[in-house]
């Protein structure tokens, strides 16, 4: 069975100008919502401080859990839902200047009373504490950027042994646009920066650039070819003949992303959201951005095929 | 085209080890006791975040190592001089550095003699004016802070041990860092395994001079203002919890002969009243020197001070030697836990808490269950996928996905690696990367029959000419998760390990694998069509 039907030619590289705006507008709506938000809403195991994964039997919302607690003597930076709505699972967030180790202790322990007594909360529980110092996060934050870094670096310089330096700068400049816009759309959503995001973001990467690889691969065998075709015309061959491939492996990903967005729980939840963003950019990046790229570099060099 | 004898081998050899090494994993603990002799036992364990438990990330403080170092150096030199009746006229401790001042150059001159016979291997000596400066090497430096990291983990292991958790783990993190799990610890236990393994457990014994309500009357009594004066007169001021109402702060001797340090044993007991106490016993040393304290300072109060504080204050009656006991306001259970950090032993220098993390069983069991269900929602809808667009071949597809698995799951049980929520990400991205080589060589095998190959020939170029594609794609994403895995910390590092392994089977398993089973089906066959 064909999703395409064979000898399918879209005029793929006549688009890639609107196409680029587009990526264009995309990275600078992700950069702007970076900007109005301050940065990424870094969760605790970034920022130190606490956080207190609760669940409860009622729908109380997170202003009446952020009044009650301010009540108890213990008022959290943030009360915020998560999950589902029905889920009635919730995040309380201390700051690290705020609150010592100490005090989360005897926090938990008025938690517990609260639980227990008042009607609202009654049966809920503590999912989850989380305590993190101010040393340790900002040493993750370091560690995971570097990480991210050097794969890049990786990336080009295999990219580049197996085919040329404009191939290399293609697929890093994907890359870096599919990471760029997957983290404009966390924070649109006003997600949590969390462990769990970076995770789906380092998922981002490795199908970014496989993505990117199969469409440069087949190019490269083009190329082989020789003929009289333009590159041009080549990269659009190329695009047009791993087209089904493209769409059929970004469909199946799809298909298990949307299962853990709606199945997988609450933890899985925000993961499964940033990939399904990553997925769709990175198949739309190495389509345009990243065979754009190639052109656009060739050109400039001078490179005819 | 045949199937190849020796690939058909390896996938069954491959297949029959990962079976065995996963069936630990899915026996759990009904696992007959004859299996763990013969084949290895330990499964897939799942993490913290998965099955629930305590994540507890301990700070050694090992500036203090060096600075205990420094005050043994000022203790031993001052000792040393007391001997050849030189008095020092003052010192100090800064950074890594320890600072004595002498009165006169001759002073200066023995104390510089004695420094360097005893100290300069692990410290440079240089004098200056009146006084003597010693600082540590850099390499000394280091091993004291390795010394305390080790000491600080056996106690804390000890301790855990002695708790009677099941698995615990307890490593070294980084230069200062001591990483403590305990999964499956229920929300009681917590409070309790905090406690234990940031107790101090500093145990000494004084002698009681004087006590009072108030600090500042009690200091004025000895004409001083500030308790660090006290140091002069060889006393020190020490806050008070003996449950005694007017004994809130003590005045005892500065040094104590006796420490925790010569117990041998420390236990529950209860005391004359019926109330819980800890009684402990002294090794030989401990034992001669506590009695020679008790027998010079008969009808004195002994001071028996815990992290810095008078737990109790009795007067001693007669010479005591082998044993003593703690009293005070302990509940059973405080007295028990006592107990057991001082049988185990008392920190060398302070940790703090610098990351917690505790998840609760029931969170642990969601995210595993919805999890699970979430990726086998997903797995079957993408196997009927496969067999909906490329029939007979998606089946052949869907079959190495199954083995693919297997293998997976079969590497991570073999390396007893520990399963996160990352890793499972790490599963995803890798079962994605899978169908995916499975789709870039199927549509390259209907690209060649369109080209008018053969079906036995469109499958040799199919996976012929694809196969730098799926080596290609799949090498690039292994080097940034070894990279990951070489940087990362934890969860990174967990997701990057599933990942590696998982890349490397699922390129066996798309061009080995699949492609033996399709040649199993076509070979000695003219195959008229292909089904795909």
């Amino acid at each position: 069975m064909d999703l395409i039907k064979p000898g399918t030619h879209i005029d793929f590289v006549g688009k890639m100008r609107k196409a680029l705006i587009l990526s264009a507008v995309l990275i600078l709506i992700s950069i702007g919502s970076l900007i109005y938000h301050k940065g990424p809403n870094w969760g605790v195991e970034f920022t130190g401080g606490s956080e207190i994964q609760i669940k409860l039997t009622k729908d109380v919302g997170p202003d009446q859990i952020k009044s009650t607690l301010d009540k108890a003597g213990y008022p959290p930076n943030e009360v915020q839902r998560i999950g589902l709505q029905s889920d009635n699972e919730y995040l309380i967030r201390f700051s690290a200047d705020l609150v010592k180790f100490e005090q989360i202790q005897s926090f938990q322990k008025t938690l517990e009373g609260i639980m227990g007594s008042d009607p609202e909360f009654k049966d809920g529980s503590i999912l989850r504490v989380d305590y993190i110092g101010p040393k340790v996060g900002a040493e993750l934050i370091e560690k995971a950027i570097i990480a991210i870094l050097l794969g890049c670096v990786g990336i080009l310089i295999y990219v580049m042994l197996r085919f040329e330096f404009a191939f290399a700068l293609g697929a890093v400049v994907a890359l870096l646009h599919d990471i760029i816009i997957t983290i404009g759309a966390v924070s649109i959503m006003d997600k949590e920066f969390t462990l769990t995001i970076i995770a789906a973001l380092l998922t981002v990467i490795g199908y970014s650039v496989n993505d990117t690889i199969i469409i440069f691969d087949r190019i490269r065998e083009n190329m082989k070819k020789g003929g009289r075709a333009t590159f041009e015309e080549i990269v659009n061959d190329s695009v047009n003949q791993t087209l089904s491939r493209t769409i059929l492996t970004s469909s199946t990903v799809f298909i298990v992303l949307l299962c853990l967005f709606f199945l997988g729980g609450t933890v899985i939840h925000d993961f499964a959201f940033a990939l399904m963003v990553g997925v769709l950019v990175g198949t739309f990046s190495s389509v345009f951005v990243a065979s754009a790229i190639v052109i656009y570099w060739r050109k400039k060099r001078g490179l005819t095929v | 085209m045949r199937a190849s004898r020796g690939w058909i081998i390896t996938i069954i050899v491959f297949s029959v080890l990962s079976a065995l090494l996963l069936i630990p994993t899915i026996a759990g603990d009904s696992l007959p006791g004859w299996w763990g002799k013969i084949f290895p036992d330990r499964g897939i364990r799942l993490g913290l975040d998965l099955r629930g438990g305590i994540f507890l990330l301990i700070g050694v403080d090992t500036e203090k190592a060096v600075d205990h170092e420094l005050n043994g150096i000022k203790d031993f030199m001052t000792q040393e001089l007391k001997g050849e009746k030189i008095l020092i006229k003052g010192s100090e401790i800064k950074g890594d550095d320890l600072t004595l001042q002498f009165f006169t150059k001759e002073d200066l001159d023995k104390g510089a003699k004695i420094a360097e016979e005893n100290f300069s291997d692990r410290a440079d000596i240089n004098e200056s004016g009146l006084s003597l400066a010693f600082v540590l090497n850099g390499s000394y430096l280091d091993e004291i802070q390795v010394r305390a990291i080790d000491q600080v983990k056996q106690v804390i292991e000890n301790r855990v041990q002695e708790l009677g958790l099941v698995e615990p783990s307890i490593q070294k993190a980084g230069a200062d860092r001591i990483l403590i799990q305990v999964p499956g610890a229920s929300e009681k236990d917590r409070q309790r395994i905090i406690d234990i393994i940031k107790r101090s457990a500093v145990l000494e014994f004084k002698i009681v001079r004087d006590t009072g309500v108030d600090q500042d009357v009690l200091l004025a009594k000895y004409g001083v203002k500030s308790p660090d004066e006290l140091n002069a007169q060889g006393t020190m001021l020490v806050p008070g919890d003996t449950g005694v109402e007017n004994e809130k702060f003590f005045i005892a001797t500065a040094d104590s002969p006796v420490t925790g340090g010569s117990l041998t044993d420390a236990r529950l007991i209860f005391d004359e009243f019926g109330r819980p106490a800890v009684g402990f016993n002294f090794n030989g040393e401990g034992a001669s020197k506590f009695g020679e304290l008790t027998e010079q300072n008969t009808g004195q109060r002994l001071a028996i001070v815990l992290d810095g504080t008078i737990k109790s204050a009795p007067t001693i009656q007669e010479r005591i030697a082998g044993q003593g006991r703690i009293t005070g306001t302990f509940t059973p259970e405080e007295a028990k836990d006592l107990a057991l950090v001082l049988r185990s032993g008392a920190l060398p220098v302070p940790v703090t808490v610098e990351q917690e993390r505790t998840v609760g069983p029931s969170l642990g069991r969601d995210s595993i269950e919805s999890g699970m269900m979430s990726m086998a929602v997903g797995g079957v809808l993408v196997i009927i996928f496969m067999v909906f667009f490329y029939r007979l071949q998606g089946v052949v597809s869907d079959l190495a996905l199954a083995l693919n698995m297997l293998f997976i799951l079969g590497f991570l049980s073999a390396f007893g690696i520990t399963l996160t929520l990352p890793g499972i990400a790490g599963l995803v991205l890798t079962m994605g990367m899978a169908v995916d080589g499975n789709i870039i060589i199927l549509e390259r095998i209907k690209e060649e029959l369109r080209a008018g190959k053969s079906p036995v020939a469109a499958i040799d170029a199919g996976y012929a000419r694809s196969l730098w594609t799926v080596l290609d794609a799949n090498i690039t994403t292994l080097i940034t998760a070894l990279i990951l895995f070489w940087f990362g910390t934890g969860p990174i590092k967990g997701f990057a390990a599933t990942v590696s392994i998982g890349i490397i089977s699922t390129v066996f398993s798309n061009v080995v694998v699949a492609r033996v089973i399709t040649n199993l089906i076509y070979q000695d066959r003219k195959a008229p069509a292909l089904s795909i």
